[in-house]
């Protein structure tokens, strides 16, 4: 195929024949997992070139979900593109809109109400317990388990559940404005999220029953994958990815924004780097966001819950960079305003797309089988690559 | 032509349909193809509902009251699926492999015995144990088969994956058979245990027999006793003296079915598509009736050889009786407890296939080759050792069958440790070049490295106030 040789540099029609020590000749096999396959979590396409069962090359080839996300924001004004930025990342719609509110904010310098932000506070980290819940049971899912996929998302209905009562919809809830939150709790909104996160607790520990002391999991998962710090950081990995390698970085700590400067937060760090850690790091982050979301009921302020703004925001001439961190990492917008109330352009940092770069350099000399873990471990969402 | 009959063939044959035997005969021909031969067709319904209820879900309700009629709707659409026929050039290979994977299936339930009385013709063949792991062996030809003409290379590995994968498994499997062989060679003509030829140290490998070994009991003339306990006896049974060679010879029938966790050539989510992806509607049926099947054939020699087959409270003693209405009654008894047995086990393959993740193919092979192996050959010599030991200091045999099982109760908690290490040391050996490099590249202690030395592109301000001069002048909407 043509986009075979044009984006695979490896490519090579004769493909390269190897002499083995016994005298036979080997050749590289080219196997295309394509965009349609029930393990690349989306549709992303990896070119493989392997020798046998070990992977010595792989291109991955995005764009199959590409929407024109960035291009649309610069049709609408800043309150109507709030709701795109909820496609981006399909998994954390609260995060993403946490994000592009909070850049506007930052280039009008307006001051959120202590309330708002500490429903921020909690609305992102439920947020961050549903697509971790997401991310580690399709994982496990992956691996050939089929039973914890449906407890995750049998947990995550609670937060849908919540999210549809708080905004009107379960998935894209469009419920951030500028300079605040579109309305309060409703009744018995946040008695009924503390029964959801006592259960959680309850459910996590069934979970990690199941899961994480079992050998056939470890087996797959321990020693594969492995990314050491200092290339993490020089491929620009965040999240738990990057904590997963052994180094303390995390955005609310270390950047800390909004509600986080009075909330400090527990960073998850381990030092193995490879599947088995991330998938760690993913469940003690489950468990420490149930803890902030637990600080944030019992710290919630009274007050406004938004600062008036015009309908037609204007944000003033100027450019910002606004990052949080999401679920997947360090997710940033790059506001630039010219003053209408169209923004000039607003660039989205997905974490995923940058996440995914190190994965030619780590597919090489695993196996067939570890691909379908690395993959599973990397927590990619192609919304958020391709945008 | 004229064909003579006799006179009062109507009669004979009146009384022949109203006949125990007969009646006897309908059952045995109801129950074994409604409960047995079909047991793939309960299995599957069981299957989804029971995975359902273990992931907090209710499995199919629409279907028929509580969703029971599934498997019915499941078979019509198969049969009304389109035959797609694959244009490869082996096509009588292709249209061959499902009934050469389904027919040892077939073939091995002639073996089985399911009661006293019901049974088929073969199923008090003397070579019962070699049959059937002889028709277990051409199961790897169906796949091979199927593997190969569907003119697809991800197919043909598959394909050659699960033969590779059901080969390794046999050895071991038949390996934890022999164990049990040779508890009845040492166990022939001591008083009450039945035996061959007056010899001592000849055993059985048919099943009837060896169930025979499983059920002894002295009539105490007491009735209750003796009609709860005669022909059933589970302190004898062979799960309480070789309780290792059950599990290992369970661990190789999940692999032998193609069962999770060895489930990798069915797997979805793997690369490789698997020996029946091109096969659609009944010819993949086939495949997976054949699969259930095996797994109930597993099921069924695990309850022959380990758990007394089908003995029960009140069988032999009804059967003994000689009156054919009890007679009748301790049959249908007796395939009771033999379908409970059999369903109980097969509850369990489900249970494992929605708690266990895949194996990886190497993982597979490891386990079944240098873990499995071993273990089963190791039983073998300890069996044999401690019998002669017991023999040498004449010891009565009780006490042999309780040292033995002692030492496999053991062996089979110290089977479960060893996996554990096994894979702890090898995901630690695995993990150990991230850990060294980790180590070195850290200047001092501490459990969390500070955020290192180089440097952050941290340098974008916050909010830049005006863009500079001559920049973006493009058109923009005010």
């Amino acid at each position: 195929m043509a986009i075979d040789q044009e984006f695979n540099p490896q490519f090579n029609p004769q493909a390269q024949v190897a002499d083995t020590s016994e005298g036979i000749q080997s050749q590289e096999m080219l196997l295309n997992m394509g965009p349609q396959h029930p393990s690349t979590h989306g549709v992303l396409r990896l070119i493989l070139t392997l020798e046998g069962e070990t992977v010595t090359a792989c291109t991955p080839v995005i764009g199959y979900l590409h929407r024109g996300i960035e291009k649309i924001l610069e049709n609408r004004p800043v309150m109507g593109g709030i709701r795109y930025m909820d496609n981006s990342d399909y998994l954390s719609p609260m995060l993403n809109e946490i994000a592009y509110v909070g850049a506007v904010e930052q280039l009008m310098n307006i001051d959120v109400p202590r309330r708002a932000q500490y429903i921020r506070l909690l609305v992102g980290e439920l947020q961050r317990i549903a697509s971790h819940l997401v991310g580690v049971g399709t994982y496990i899912a992956d691996l050939g388990a089929f039973t914890p996929i449906l407890w995750t998302f049998r947990d995550r209905e609670g937060i849908l559940t919540l999210f549809e009562a708080l905004g009107g919809s379960r998935f894209n809830v469009n419920y951030l404005r500028v300079g605040g939150v579109l309305h309060d709790f409703p009744k018995n909104w946040l008695k009924e999220c503390e029964a959801f996160l006592d259960q959680l607790e309850k459910n996590m520990v069934e979970l990690e029953t199941l899961v994480t002391g079992n050998e056939i999991f470890e087996s797959r998962t321990q020693g594969v994958g492995y990314v050491d710090p200092q290339q993490a950081i020089a491929y620009g990995l965040t999240g738990p990815t990057l904590r997963a390698s052994g180094v303390n970085w995390d955005l609310r700590v270390h950047r800390p924004y909004m509600a986080y400067r009075e909330v400090p937060v527990n960073v998850q760090v381990r030092q193995e780097g490879d599947c088995f850690a991330r998938y760690r790091v993913r469940v003690q982050e489950i468990s420490e966001s149930i803890r902030l979301c637990r600080v944030a009921i019992d710290k919630l302020p009274g007050g406004p819950i938004g600062t008036r703004t015009p309908i037609a925001l204007r944000p003033p001439r100027g450019e910002t960079y606004f990052a949080i961190e999401g679920s997947k990492g360090e997710l940033g917008i790059y506001f630039i305003s010219d003053g209408s109330e169209y923004p000039w352009r607003a660039k989205v940092r997905g974490p995923s797309f940058v996440n995914l770069e190190i994965i030619s350099e780590l597919l090489r000399g695993h196996r067939m089988s570890d691909v379908i873990a690395i993959l599973g471990s990397l927590d990619l969402v192609l919304g958020e690559v391709d945008r | 032509m004229h064909i003579l009959l006799a006179d009062d063939v109507g009669t004979q044959l009146l009384h022949g349909i109203l006949s125990w035997d007969f009646l006897q005969f309908v059952v045995a021909f109801l129950s074994i193809f409604g409960l047995i031969l079909t047991s793939a067709v309960i299995l599957i319904l069981a299957e989804r509902k029971i995975m359902g209820w273990m992931q907090d879900r209710v499995g199919p309700m629409h279907t028929g009251p509580w969703g029971l009629l599934q498997t019915v709707a499941d078979v019509g659409k198969l049969l009304l699926k389109e035959d797609i026929h694959v244009s490869s050039a082996d096509k009588l290979v292709f249209l061959v492999a499902p009934s050469v994977f389904m027919a040892p299936v077939i073939a091995t339930f002639a073996v089985l015995p399911f009661s006293p009385y019901i049974a088929l013709p073969g199923s008090a063949l003397a070579t019962g144990l070699v049959f059937l792991v002889a028709m277990s062996s051409l199961d790897v030809v169906g796949v091979i088969m199927a593997g190969w003409s569907s003119n697809n290379k991800y197919s043909l590995i598959g394909g050659l994956r699960s033969a590779a994968q059901m080969i390794s498994y046999e050895l071991p499997l038949v390996l934890a058979l022999i164990g049990v062989v040779i508890l009845t060679s040492v166990l022939a003509g001591l008083p009450g245990y039945p035996s061959y030829g007056g010899q001592a140290g000849v055993g059985t490998i048919s099943l009837v027999e060896i169930m025979k070994f499983q059920n002894v009991w002295q009539n105490t003339g007491i009735p209750v006793l003796d009609f709860i306990f005669r022909g059933f006896t589970p302190w004898r049974w062979f799960i309480l003296v070789q309780p290792l060679m059950l599990v290992i010879y369970y661990t190789c029938g999940l692999a032998e079915t193609n069962r999770a966790p060895f489930d990798l050539p069915e797997a979805e989510s793997e690369l490789v598509a698997g020996y029946l992806t091109e096969y659609s509607g009944m010819r993949w049926a086939l495949f997976f009736l054949g699969e259930y099947g095996n797994m109930t054939i597993v099921s069924a020699i695990t309850t022959y050889l380990f758990l007394g087959g089908f003995s029960g409270p009140g069988v032999a003693y009804l059967t003994d009786l000689n009156v054919p209405l009890w007679g009748w009654v301790g049959n249908i008894l007796a395939l009771v407890y033999f379908v409970l047995k059999v369903y109980l086990l097969c509850f369990v393959f489900i249970w494992v296939r929605s708690t266990l993740p895949r194996l990886r193919a190497d993982q597979l092979m490891q386990f079944a080759w240098l873990i499995l192996i071993p273990v089963t050959l190791a039983n073998i010599i300890v069996t044999a050792f401690l019998y002669l030991v017991s023999d040498s200091l004449h010891l009565p045999a009780v006490v042999y069958l309780v040292v033995l099982g002692v030492v496999n109760w053991a062996g089979l908690f110290g089977f479960v440790w060893l996996v554990g290490r096994v894979t702890v040391s090898t995901t630690r050996r695995a993990q150990a070049p991230a850990i060294r490099a980790q180590l070195r590249s850290r200047p001092g202690a501490g459990v969390s490295t500070p955020v290192p030395a180089l440097p952050l592109r941290d340098a974008v301000p916050a909010r830049v106030p005006t863009l500079p001069q001559g920049a973006g002048v493009a058109a923009h909407r005010e």
